[in-house]
């Protein structure tokens, strides 16, 4: 490569112009939806389409209200998701002490077969639990959800949970031992606030995780007062419409809370994420 | 030491039992969310279960199994599932690396940059649906106006198979790349420095330094994303659901197991299905495991 296109490689210019492409290609999408939303009719159909709104309106948000319950979706969502990620974490909790610290043969083996769970497909699973929640008579109900996805969740926390307890000097909770705590008190007292780090980031990953989810929630809770907001958003469709303002306008108002936690806790998120990618 | 009470003992019994008394809700919970289910999956396979008819279910040993490989609806989300496969996880990996590449330059702020890679992570994958379907909407979408400012001809993405699988790997692209980006990303910058400044003093080019240093270096990081990746796409379910083409032509097999299960109740069908996902999955992994373990040695 000629020495020419090695100093065009090093020019400040390029910086920018590599930050562009990946800021557009990062935020493009919900940017555009949200264009859409406060588009009205007229607008929308105009040919050629615009881009930035000319009158932007709000009655698309009047209708995302209106034509589906969104608070309901909204709800279930936050219920679901919470209630998976706090179950999750004080399972995985648990589990991960045990692994990082007790005196386990086979520890290794262990935490292998957790973390298989995340390799198997979810759509396996599906099928024999929606039969076992059919005959439990637990299809639309949080229960349906919330079981499962602690169980989706399990891997990636442990994971998580693992690294960190590692890091945390056996001297402090040896020291809490002596001076009269138990294992479980010294856990509890001593070991749980040094890897707060850790269990917030597990948490916020699983929040996700659960947030996200569409083909159980789908498959189980199809009944309105149930729909998690993936399953409520497609609801807006008719057989023959498609009414694409009214979805945008959902759609930008179920992206505020996700937008929001990452928003505040990306460094947490990013490390999260990596570490599962380079120590696992 | 003194003899130890019973409640000295209850409340500090010996590490290796309190470690199993400690990991018994994971192992409860996954006894009874998947290895209890799998069970039952595998049994019912063999089993004719319609729930929508009423009758009892009867054993059918492998009817269902041949009555799969028959299927040309089966076929055809195989055909589709693998299609997509094969798109995208390259595609991912691909495009994943560039905006590694192209994040790890030294900007002042990097907040604005790691937030653009985590927000396609963040987006539900059924969102990311809905809002590709927007974008290749034939008359109001951004890409049939781009096309036509371009002066090309607008197509009807959503009426034709092949377009519409194009539409979902896009979507799907888009949407798995950022994490791969995100996994590189840290795969890049534990690459010291010191490597590159050394190829310099060498002569090296950056081309002769990218695929000397930063490709080995990163393959590590590059497998586990790249597993993730595969056995995901193997489900694909929620893009392809949210942009449907003409018909059922474009339904994966993810989509297939979930209408015989869900809308059909054919849970003997449904199960069969799932265990050939299953096996899916698991020839993926043994394919990597065996290509990680290959390169080990």
């Amino acid at each position: 490569m000629s020495a020419e296109l090695n100093n065009f490689f090093t020019a400040k210019r390029l910086r920018w112009f590599a930050a562009a492409i990946v800021l557009v290609n990062g935020f493009f999408p919900a940017v555009w939806i949200l264009f859409t939303s406060l588009k009205n009719e007229v607008e929308l159909t105009a040919k050629p389409i615009t881009y930035w709104p000319q009158n932007p309106v709000l009655s698309n948000y009047v209708a995302a209200f209106r034509d589906q319950p969104l608070p309901g979706y909204l709800l279930n969502s936050v219920i679901v998701a919470t209630l998976s990620m706090l179950l999750a974490l004080f399972i995985s909790t648990l589990a991960a002490y045990a692994i990082a610290r007790l005196n386990l043969k086979r520890r290794n083996l262990i935490l292998t077969a957790i973390i298989a769970v995340s390799m198997f497909p979810l759509v396996t699973l599906m099928v024999p639990l929606f039969e076992i929640m059919r005959g439990l008579n637990l299809l639309n109900t949080y229960t349906a959800l919330v079981l499962p996805y602690t169980v989706l969740n399990l891997p990636i926390c442990t994971l998580v949970l693992v690294s960190f307890f590692q890091d945390i000097p056996r001297d402090i909770e040896n020291a809490a031992m002596i001076d009269g705590c138990t294992r479980l008190g010294a856990l509890w007292h001593v070991v749980m606030p040094l890897a707060a780090p850790g269990v917030f980031t597990a948490g916020i990953l699983a929040f996700v995780n659960a947030w996200d989810e569409f083909l159980l929630s789908i498959s189980m809770n199809a009944a309105v007062a149930y729909r998690t907001l993936p399953v409520g958003i497609q609801m807006y469709q008719g057989e023959f419409s498609f009414p694409w303002p009214t979805i945008s306008a959902a759609l930008v108002i179920a992206l505020i809370p996700v937008v929001t936690v990452i928003l505040i806790f990306q460094e947490r998120v990013v490390s999260g994420l990596t570490s599962g990618g380079l120590k696992g | 030491m003194t003899a130890r009470s019973l409640r000295d003992r209850i409340l500090d019994p010996s590490e290796t039992a309190l470690a199993w008394a400690l990991l018994a809700p994971a192992l409860l919970f996954i006894a009874i969310i998947v290895a209890y289910p799998v069970a039952t999956l595998l049994i019912n396979s063999f089993f004719d279960i319609r729930l929508s008819r009423g009758l009892p279910t009867s054993f059918i040993g492998f009817d269902n199994y041949a009555a799969a490989l028959h299927d040309s609806m089966f076929w055809r989300a195989v055909k589709n599932t693998l299609i997509i496969t094969f798109v995208t996880v390259p595609g991912a990996l691909v495009v994943g690396l560039g905006l590694a590449m192209l994040a790890n330059m030294p900007f002042r702020f990097r907040g604005p940059i790691r937030l653009a890679l985590l927000l396609p992570w963040a987006l539900p994958l059924a969102f990311v649906g809905l809002i590709f379907a927007w974008f290749f909407h034939s008359e109001y979408g951004i890409i049939n106006d781009i096309i036509r400012r371009f002066g090309g001809a607008p197509q009807i993405w959503f009426n034709s198979p092949g377009l519409t699988m194009m539409a979902i790997c896009i979507a799907t692209i888009w949407k798995t790349s950022s994490f791969m980006a995100l996994i590189l990303l840290a795969g890049l910058q534990t690459i010291p420095a010191s490597l590159y400044e050394a190829a310099e003093v060498d002569g090296a080019s950056k081309w002769t330094q990218f695929v000397e240093i930063t490709l080995p270096l990163l393959v590590p990081s590059m497998l586990v994303a790249l597993i993730f990746r595969t056995l995901t796409a193997i489900q694909s379910f929620d893009i392809p659901f949210s942009m449907p083409g003409p018909g059922e032509e474009t339904q994966t097999l993810a989509m297939y197991i979930q209408l015989n299960t869900v809308d059909y109740l054919d849970l003997g069908y449904g199960s069969t299905l799932a265990v050939f996902m299953f096996l899916l999955s698991m020839a993926t992994t043994w394919v990597y495991l065996r290509y990680v373990r290959g390169d080990k040695d």
